[in-house]
């Protein structure tokens, strides 16, 4: 729920109990005035009954009231005290029975006591009320459709400044350029979030970019003293002194050494794809480098006995041609690495999607993990970086990639734009 | 052959020169562009291995004098960053190739063999050690006379180890020139005893001499 709609919730909740509320105490008021108002007249009459019997020393005749009907009745008592009550009142023209307000109060006529009793019509006041009723509720509906018009479309002009940085921080990307624009609102609030907002979203990226530089000069850096210990090596075992066990030890100095220099040039490669510094983008047949890749394997395939079997359709993608060789490079890789004596690959190109599917290890991967750096197999002795360059490539061309197990064969699949 | 070896770093500096003057060529070294440029001016190099990692600035201006001062000596760029955009600039600059550390000192020598041929001999394209005749062109190999059929990787094996003659080799330098640094270490090492099992078996049946001798687990050598 939006806050604008928290917002209209809660004043349209309070505006209507408060004018529900004052509508009450209002025709209470005024209920109690315009009865007020009728027990005067009323008094006034039973003083002008009183007015005329001393006047005229007999009871007047009802003609003479109007339209208040007037009742007498004889009464032996002496004392009576003046009461107003509610009675309905028959109105003598239009025969019907309305509410009305009366009073009996106790007079003398030649000695003889009365009750007279004035009945008034309260049509007149009732209509009054109800007329002061209506205009209330009239001004409420009015005011409930102003408080939701303002609410909706003043709020909502308000907010926009938040949406459009909303929006911003949304599409933000460490890894792009496009730094996130300030907004010009009179809310002062908004300015100070817009404005934290972008000196956050400009320090992560100056941050960022500082890793990456940081990570490309670190490779770098490393590449000198790798080539000094490979150099030293090369020299060292033209020494023909050397026993067995020292070539045994140059040996496991060598391999390590060339897994670090490997492990560097992936890094080196991430952080390439990172930034996107490979931009030779060309058009890419994609069989053709899948049918080159599967020649330069051939004598691994060959010395795993792995039958490889493909059905390839045309497929031509615009990229860099180094990373797409990358990319087949490391499908062809892990398919062989992984695979098992005398197993089975199987490469299908169909539509936009390739498919390389290998028989291996009977369990399947960890969909989630496999793609993250340095994540690796039970018995992988890569880098760990070879899917997630592939994962890195696929996010730069907005390809889709992913890994699925089907029983006894493990496929990892690409979707090309 | 007479080298010039511009590098900063000082025991990688000692240990190309050392693997480089045991040949009976000679290797001149530097270790900045000032003394670099002096020593082009005044004297006259086959091979220039030229480091473009520079405490006084980038190699490319020694390129760019060797160039502009009209001199022919082949450039091999040596680089720290294995950069596309370092790659072509050299060679666009005119260096004849360009490799990326680490390298193997076997590779490094390899390259500067096959850049100093093309320049050196040009009309002549053939390559021969102990009876053992490589026309270049054609890439066809002869054995005392006799044809030889080799197999791609055979032929660039043999090129290798011509190129390294009286040097151990190890099988990861093997490994890194006939694959590069894609394939697994391990798996290849079976591939580079299979194909120097084969070649050493056709050079005996011609020849009637064994080339190779095998170092223990760490390499060959050939001679």
């Amino acid at each position: 729920m939006k806050l604008s709609a928290h917002y209209n919730k809660a004043s349209i909740i309070v505006s209507v109990s408060v004018l529900l509320i004052s509508g009450v105490v209002y025709y209470l008021i005024i209920n109690h005035i315009a009865r007020q108002q009728l027990d005067n007249d009323l008094s006034e009459e039973v003083e002008e009954v009183v007015d005329y019997v001393n006047h005229y020393q007999q009871l007047p005749k009802p003609i003479d009231f109007d339209e208040d009907v007037t009742t007498f009745a004889k009464t032996n008592a002496t004392k009576f005290s003046t009461v107003f009550f509610d009675t309905p009142y028959n109105n003598p023209k239009e025969k019907k029975s309305e509410a009305g307000r009366a009073v009996s109060a106790l007079i003398k006529v030649n000695g003889q006591g009365y009750i007279v009793t004035i009945v008034e019509s309260r049509e007149d006041t009732e209509y009054l009320i109800q007329i002061i009723s209506a205009i209330t509720l009239a001004l409420t509906a009015v005011l409930l459709c102003v408080l939701i018009i303002t609410n909706r479309f003043v709020l909502n002009g308000l907010w926009r400044p938040f949406y459009f940085l909303l929006q911003q921080v949304k599409k933000f990307n460490v890894a792009d350029t496009v730094k996130i624009r300030t907004i010009d609102s009179t809310v002062d609030e908004f300015k100070d979030l817009s404005d934290a907002v972008a000196k956050m979203s400009s320090r992560v990226t100056t941050e960022y970019q500082g890793l990456k530089t940081f990570t490309e000069n670190a490779s770098h850096e490393m590449m000198t003293p790798l080539a000094v210990i490979t150099s030293k090596l090369d020299m060292l075992i033209q020494d023909e002194k050397l026993s067995p066990e020292q070539y045994a030890q140059i040996t496991d100095i060598y391999s390590a050494a060339s897994r670090l220099s490997r492990l560097n040039q992936s890094l080196l490669l991430l952080v390439k794809i990172d930034n996107n510094l490979l931009k030779d983008t060309e058009k890419v047949n994609l069989r053709t480098v899948i049918l080159d890749k599967a020649q330069q394997f051939h004598e691994m395939l060959h010395n795993k006995h792995i039958e490889l079997d493909y059905k390839l359709d045309d497929l031509e993608i615009s990229a860099s041609k180094y990373l797409i060789d990358v990319l087949i490079n490391n499908l062809f890789s892990n398919a062989i690495r992984h695979n098992k004596n005398a197993g089975r690959i199987e490469i299908c190109l169909s539509g936009n999607k390739l498919c390389f599917q290998n028989t291996g290890d009977p369990a399947p991967l960890d969909q989630d993990a496999i793609f993250e750096r340095f994540y690796k197999g039970r018995n992988s002795d890569g880098t760990g970086l070879g899917l997630a360059i592939m994962k890195n490539i696929c996010t730069l061309y907005k390809f889709k990639i992913g890994y699925q197990f089907n029983p006894g064969m493990h496929c990892f699949w690409v979707e090309f734009d | 052959m007479k080298l010039l070896l511009i590098e900063d770093e000082q025991s990688l500096r000692e240990t190309i020169e050392k693997y480089f003057s045991e040949e009976g060529s000679m290797c001149e070294t530097c270790a900045d562009q000032q003394t670099a440029i002096q020593k082009i001016a005044v004297y006259n190099y086959d091979c220039i291995l030229l480091d473009i990692g520079l405490p006084d600035g980038d190699g490319f201006a020694v390129l760019d004098y060797v160039k502009s001062a009209g001199k022919n000596e082949c450039v091999l760029i040596i680089s720290a960053r294995n950069s596309l955009d370092d790659k072509i600039k050299g060679l666009n600059l005119g260096a004849d190739d360009y490799i990326t550390k680490p390298f193997h000192l076997a590779e490094l020598k390899a390259r500067l063999m096959a850049i100093f041929r093309r320049k050196a001999f040009d009309s002549n394209s053939s390559l021969n050690y102990n009876g053992v005749s490589v026309d270049l062109l054609g890439r066809t190999v002869t054995v005392n006379d006799k044809a030889m059929v080799l197999t791609r990787k055979e032929y660039d094996m043999l090129l290798y180890f011509i190129a390294n003659k009286g040097k151990v080799i190890s099988k990861n330098a093997i490994a890194e020139h006939l694959w590069g640094d894609e394939m697994d270490m391990l798996d290849s090492f079976d591939f580079i005893y299979t194909h120097i099992k084969n070649l050493r078996k056709k050079l005996m049946e011609l020849s009637g001499k064994d080339f190779f001798a095998t170092i223990y687990g760490v390499g060959y050598k050939f001679a």
